[in-house]
């Protein structure tokens, strides 16, 4: 073995070569973004997930402020919510997240303490952002330890969707100040008059407990970690099944059969617990008609229900955080963005877009009066912090809590499963 | 693909009456097509989906729908998200091919110097290699990208080309590997005696010989570049430069409101066809070789 080998030598570098120029044509549209050119040109990099619907909207919005600032480039980038954060996890652990990108507030504390996020403060303090004239309360959803780390573009509440034409049928009606007793003795009316169960299975959705447990004097999150202890979750917990096996509450099986669709849409539920501004979700899934109701209280009077909503947030490694700094103001306040935007991303949050778009359909009215009415009934109270892991916890919330339905678990292990899985979420 | 063959009746021993063949023929035909419709079912469903709204899609259980609608046909030919469809087909190709191309050209290559040339270390080599099929993906992503990021190569293709030009699918050289070393020696060294070197011996006697595993490597690889969505999901940030696997995902919200069930199923249909129209071109290749590398040595 081993003639010729020097020849053999020369031709493999020939097709080494040959190979590497293939990989060359590639790499001649390549550029890591973010960097600036000759003629003072900045060209900022903004992520955000959703569907193509918001990717029409955003160009549209884009297209603005590049006409109002022709300095600066906007590149976007999206996916859905899953892969958004699994793409925006590698990219900062690589230090290359994106300059500006969509933010919801369980992650702020998460990559605040991997300083990935940007204190935009000094921003507002230059002038170069207005953290004025925003609807009541919704900037602080941004602040933790008194940096801004996110500028709200939208926000939403907690609500009740009910199935108008079941809830008529069986003839009961929700009304603000109800009890949780009123609300459970309205599921068991319906379930008896149209054989329909009440609710499709409000015990596994973490940010409706939050605001059973906000009635009550505590709250989901503490700064740290659970602001409950296992003897409440049980509680929680077991009720919940017993209404699953009473037939109130849908059987999660016929919840998981339902998939994609909701329960409430497929027919399988009378109502539903959720954001208010997904309603418009029921409506394009269902036949029936669907309607927003409060938040059942314990006291009559106190829903625990506050502003939550999606922002902007600016990566601490940018190159250009004033850039940065001016188009996130730009999204927020311009009211032509506003009018283009709607309540795609919730109710808009700066005064002026709230404002200038008014909307013209039945369902998205239906919104804004409910957040209008929730505002003015003056139950809504500051948001509870998101300690680091809570996006963890609140997976594992839902996932317990499903298992749990489904009889796979008993509910103290389900109990005793959630609180180790939080403990770790909390110390990573 | 599930090739269903068909047995030929006639060499079936012809004791019984050829009415009662008959019958036998025809309960098997039956049988074997009602296999074939539970395993097309979901792509016959997808069909009709894509013929349907996407209310319908998620609410009714027909397979075909009532009145069928061309919107979703339309809706693709209009392009997602302003970018026009045809985008993502092309980058999903260029990256399909290039990836084929690439581990077609270095896995043989490697696997020709294992299989046919003694050198020092070689099989603690081969063993080394054959432990990278161990390492997770999850446990090599971090550490890749931000070797990427490093040199500036993050938004291109390199990342999700360049390890395929450099033979790191061991799967692909261990199957190249155990097929070399199948073949009869003596023709290698026949070749040696008028005069080939190990590069020659390798092009015009090994290679062609190799043709059955060479295709079986463009097949897989082709199926998992186009259907690869880790890859091009961390490396590229324009939409422009999406794959096709990315471009489906487009469709949805993360929470299902309002998805585009229509467009994403009619995306998935024609996203079906490149893969099928490469399985069946090379398909026919793959038996003949198979047949004609048996013949005489």
């Amino acid at each position: 073995m081993g003639i010729g080998g020097s020849m053999e030598r020369r031709t493999i570098l020939k097709a080494a070569g040959a190979s590497a120029a293939v990989l060359g044509l590639g790499a001649t549209t390549g550029c890591g973004g973010g960097s600036g050119a000759g003629d003072g040109t900045v060209t900022i990099r903004y992520s955000w997930w959703g569907a193509e619907e918001r990717a029409k909207r955003i160009n549209r919005t884009i297209a603005l402020f590049e006409k109002k600032y022709p300095k600066i480039k906007v590149k976007t980038d999206f996916q859905t919510y899953q892969s958004f954060w699994e793409k925006f996890q590698t990219q900062a652990s690589g230090g290359n997240p994106p300059d500006v990108f969509q933010n919801a507030v369980t992650f702020l504390r998460k990559y605040d303490k991997r300083g990935i996020l940007l204190d935009l403060r000094p921003q507002v303090d230059a002038g170069h952002l207005n953290l004025d004239d925003f609807r009541a309360g919704v900037t602080e959803v941004g602040e933790v330890d008194g940096k801004q780390l996110g500028v709200p573009v939208g926000s939403n509440t907690m609500a009740l969707v009910i199935d108008k034409k079941l809830w008529r049928k069986a003839g009961v009606e929700p009304h603000a100040g109800w009890t949780w007793d009123d609300f459970f003795k309205a599921l068991k009316t319906i379930r008896d008059r149209t054989g329909v169960p009440g609710d499709t299975g409000y015990f596994g959705i973490m940010y409706l407990y939050d605001l059973y447990l906000r009635q009550n004097g505590k709250a989901f999150f503490t700064e740290d970690g659970l602001g409950f202890d296992r003897a409440d979750l049980t509680e929680w917990w077991q009720d919940g099944y017993n209404r699953v096996r009473a037939g109130i509450v849908t059987d999660p099986k016929a919840v998981a059969q339902d998939l994609p669709k909701s329960s409430l849409s497929a027919g399988h539920g009378a109502s539903e617990f959720t954001w208010d501004n997904f309603t418009v979700r029921y409506h394009s899934e269902g036949d029936s008609t669907y309607g927003l109701a409060p938040i059942p209280t314990t006291d009559g009077k106190h829903t625990g229900q506050y502003l939550a909503s999606l922002m902007l947030s600016a990566s601490a490694r940018t190159a250009h955080p004033e850039e940065v700094a001016r188009f996130i103001d730009f999204m927020v306040h311009d009211p032509e963005v506003g009018r283009i935007m709607g309540y795609d991303r919730g109710i808009l949050a700066g005064t002026e877009q709230y404002d200038a778009f008014k909307p013209a359909d039945e369902i998205n009215k239906e919104i804004a009066r409910y957040e209008a009415d929730t505002a003015e009934a003056g139950v809504l109270g500051t948001i509870t912090p998101h300690p680091s892991g809570a996006d963890t916890v609140e997976a594992a919330f839902l996932r317990i809590g499903g298992d749990l339905g489904l009889g796979k678990v008993k509910v103290s292990d389900a109990v005793k499963q959630f609180f180790d899985e939080s403990q770790a979420a909390f110390q990573a | 693909m599930s090739a269903t063959t068909t047995p030929t009746t006639t060499s079936r021993a012809p004791l019984t009456g050829s009415g009662r063949r008959r019958a036998g023929s025809l309960a098997w035909h039956i049988g074997a097509l009602a296999v074939l419709a539970v395993v097309l079912y979901p792509v016959l469903w997808l069909v009709g989906a894509s013929f349907k709204p996407s209310k319908d899609i998620i609410n009714g259980l027909q397979l075909f729908p009532g009145r069928p609608i061309f919107a979703n046909f339309k809706n693709l030919a209009d392009g997602i998200a302003d970018i026009g469809i045809r985008t993502f087909f092309q980058n999903s190709l260029v990256y399909a091919l290039g990836s084929v191309a690439g581990i077609l050209l270095s896995c043989s290559l490697t696997a020709y110097a294992f299989a046919r040339i003694r050198f020092a270390g070689r099989n603690t080599l081969f063993a080394l290699m054959i432990g990278t099929l161990l390492l997770p993906y999850h446990v090599l992503l971090v550490p890749q990208y931000v070797m990427f990021q490093k040199l500036q190569l993050t938004n291109t293709y390199v990342p999700l080309l360049l390890g395929k030009y450099l033979a790191t699918e061991a799967f692909f050289v261990f199957l190249m590997v155990q097929f070399m070393r199948n073949l009869p020696r003596e023709l290698d060294e026949a070749a040696r005696i008028d005069g080939c070197g190990h590069l020659r011996t390798y092009w015009s006697i090994v290679l062609p010989l190799c043709r059955p595993a060479l295709i079986t490597s463009a097949i897989f690889t082709f199926i998992n570049a186009w259907n690869d969505f880790m890859g091009p999901l961390i490396y590229l940030n324009e939409p422009g430069k999406y794959t096709v696997s990315l471009g489906l995902m487009m469709f949805r919200d993360s929470d299902g409101v309002a998805a585009n069930y229509g467009g994403m199923i009619a995306m998935s249909l024609v996203a079906l066809l490149p893969v099928l129209l490469f399985f069946l071109t090379f398909q026919r290749y793959l038996i003949d070789g198979m047949a004609t590398s048996g013949l005489k040595g």
